[in-house]
């Protein structure tokens, strides 16, 4: 019998007109088509605003990493709204205090900071996918030997 | 308890310390004795956005009224802020280290920025705004804001 793993949820910020959502959206994109394909999978904000039933099961069933642009922190509120659990929520800002000198500007385009942070940012989340792959990973091992 | 004097502009509601006084930029300044503490208002603060880094002139800087005090950086802008004082300053926040958002949260309140002793109040207390004064300023500012996004 064979068993899908399942993915990490990434949901990332939806804001519209502002660098840091376009940092925390260009940062998702990096994760979950360049970096992470096979252990990420990317739900957009919006669909869990709407109430959209398949995305919103798919956070209930998984463990997700949020990214959130501003304080009112729309993404983990969605997530955890929507019965997800969150494993660990990013924020732009907290971010951007850790690379002072990847200043984002832009709003269609980042500026080269934008892009600096939002792949520092991209890769502070790889290493949380990791993690917490490879804690599901030894869990199903755990699983299988009691089996 | 301080009853703030309020305003909403849009969607966006704004306080104003009546027991401040502001300088045209918007830094408040309280005074106690001889003391007086610094710090951003509740409209600047909403104005310049969610604070990444904010630098303060270390304790023993000796200021004149319109002298560099501080800076802030947010997502929109790097802001340099004018004393709205003359004297010595005694005491940086030391919240503000770790928590530069305190400024965001409880701009009158835990995210003031600085202490100074004052050196000539008499001189400098004219040449600012009392709370009623700024609150109208602050008003038409808001007001013209929204009408140009």
């Amino acid at each position: 019998m064979s068993e899908t793993r399942r993915k990490v949820v990434i949901v990332p910020c939806s804001g519209i007109g502002k660098s840091y959502g376009t940092v925390s959206r260009v940062a998702a994109y990096q994760v979950t088509e360049e970096d992470r394909p096979d252990q990420t999978q990317l739900i957009p904000l919006a669909l869990l605003v709407m109430g959209d039933e398949e995305s919103r099961k798919i956070v209930a069933e998984s463990q997700a990493i949020t990214i959130d642009g501003c304080k009112l922190a729309c993404a983990t509120q969605m997530v955890q709204h929507s019965g997800g659990q969150v494993a660990r929520d990013f924020s732009v800002l907290e971010v951007f205090r850790r690379y002072r000198d990847f200043k984002p500007q832009g709003i269609a385009e980042l500026n080269e900071g934008g892009e600096k942070l939002a792949d520092a940012l991209a890769k502070e989340i790889d290493a949380v996918v990791d993690e917490l792959s490879f804690h599901e990973e030894g869990a199903r091992e755990e699983g299988d030997t009691h089996a | 308890m301080t009853t703030f004097l309020e305003t909403t502009v849009d969607k966006f509601t704004f306080h104003v310390d009546p027991t401040c006084f502001f300088n045209s930029e918007g830094v408040w300044v309280r005074t106690e004795g001889n003391r007086a503490r610094l710090g951003l208002s509740d409209f600047l603060q909403q104005r310049s956005g969610d604070i990444a880094f904010v630098e303060v002139k270390p304790e023993g800087t000796l200021l004149a009224f319109g002298d560099e005090f501080s800076t802030i950086e947010t997502i929109k802008v790097d802001i340099a802020l004018s004393s709205p004082v003359s004297g010595k300053v005694v005491r940086v926040n030391p919240t503000l280290e770790t928590a530069p958002e305190a400024i965001n949260q409880d701009p009158f309140g835990e995210g003031w920025l600085c202490e100074v002793e004052l050196s000539d109040w008499v001189t400098d207390q004219p040449r600012l705004l009392d709370a009623a004064a700024y609150f109208e300023k602050m008003k038409l500012e808001a007001e013209e804001e929204v009408k140009r996004e």
